[in-house]
């Protein structure tokens, strides 16, 4: 087990892929909570589902975009369970539309959750890591970050930025034992990409020199290895998991 | 019982090896934390969370190191050095820095020298006997 006895929090965990990355988890040993904003019987079904393995989990309601409630949830785990090792920033939304015409409130919707929740959770995370001399902090980017899509701005904006947050964090930190990575998914099979897949599902697909749309395991397993041991050297890097989608290979 | 100097000195020393990871025969009272020791921005934070959790005292943000002491006003710094207003306010922000010795060739560059073992080891002190 790589993650014996290790406490993570992985926000967004009752779905796609922060499920998939609590169940990775709990496998190799962890305490997970689950932070779900309203996913609540989803978050409690991994909770349950991990419970009925033998590991442990809790499920916690936090709306990452609250600064203070991020940090009371940190300082509420870390007092329970003596420590945090492990964040995996995963929580993310998506309001996409066009530029021209995109709402002011769409914009800081995708911004306040995706960017804000990150910061949020890094923060009080990143000082008890740093205080303990050790931790590891793993955001869910996209590929979409630096292969934009038209219709995702506020998105796309929001995950550029989360790449450039975890290289500036990895700098000031990397010297206490606090590793700071990120890991641009491509196409992930969850909810979130369900009405873009639906959409243009084949087309896409020949895009991806791997033939497959990846599943949340897929990126749950890459999540794993940023956590555990076997990444000790590795640090301010942004993980691309995507099937090859980012090579930009035509199809011929 | 009061910690003397000597015994407090001794674990301020063992903190800053340990936070900087350097030998603790290299560390002097008079070691400069930044030119002697290598002590970089992040290593600040790192010896206020150590040394308030190894003597069991609080310490506020900006007390024993402030953060941009002069804020760039030229009141305080002219032509690369600090002017007597300047030494003043060195002398309300860092009351434990032997401010004497700096003020006898105050160059702006040579600020960071004040940030000496002695100085936290005078700062813990006074706060212990609090």
């Amino acid at each position: 087990m790589r993650l014996k006895d290790k406490v993570a929090i992985v926000t967004g965990g009752g779905r796609g892929i922060g499920r998939a990355v609590c169940l990775a988890f709990a496998a190799e040993g962890a305490k997970v909570l689950v932070v779900y904003r309203g996913s609540k019987d989803a978050a409690e079904a991994v909770v349950a589902d991990i419970t009925a393995q033998g590991g442990m989990a809790e499920a916690e309601q936090v709306d990452v975009a609250d600064p203070a409630a991020a940090a009371a949830c940190v300082a509420r785990i870390a007092e329970k369970w003596g420590r945090v090792d492990i964040l995996v920033n995963n929580a993310g939304i998506i309001k996409d539309g066009l530029f021209i015409q995109m709402d002011p409130a769409n914009w800081d919707a995708v911004l306040k959750t995706n960017l804000g929740g990150t910061f949020n959770f890094c923060r009080p995370c990143a000082e008890l890591m740093f205080r303990q001399r050790g931790g590891r902090i793993i955001n869910i980017s996209s590929v979409a970050a630096d292969r934009v899509n038209r219709g995702q701005a506020n998105y796309v904006a929001s995950k550029g930025a989360i790449n450039a947050l975890t290289k500036a964090m990895a700098v000031e930190l990397a010297s206490r034992g606090v590793l700071i990575n990120a890991i641009a998914p491509g196409f992930i099979e969850t909810d979130m990409s369900e009405a873009v897949r639906n959409v243009a599902g084949d087309t896409i697909k020949k895009l991806i020199p791997v033939r497959r749309f990846g599943k949340p395991e897929d990126i749950a397993k890459v999540a794993v290895f940023l956590a555990s041991d076997d990444s000790s050297y590795v640090t301010g890097q942004v993980l691309t998991v995507d099937g090859g989608l980012s090579l930009g290979a035509m199809s011929a | 019982m009061t910690a003397t100097k000597e015994q407090v000195f001794e674990k301020v020393s063992a903190t800053l090896a340990d936070s900087l990871n350097v030998e603790p025969e290299e560390i002097k009272l008079e070691s400069t934390l930044q030119g002697d020791l290598g002590a970089e921005s992040i290593d600040f934070l790192d010896i206020v969370f150590r040394l308030e959790r190894g003597f069991g005292i609080k310490i506020p943000r900006d007390e024993l190191f402030p953060e941009s002491i002069f804020q760039g006003d030229p009141e305080f710094v002219k032509d690369g050095l600090v002017t007597t207003a300047g030494i003043e306010e060195l002398r309300q922000r860092l009351p434990f820095a032997d401010i004497d010795s700096f003020a006898q060739d105050p160059q702006y560059k040579r600020l960071g020298d004040l940030f000496t073992v002695a100085m936290i080891t005078n700062y813990v002190q006074s706060k212990l006997a609090k």
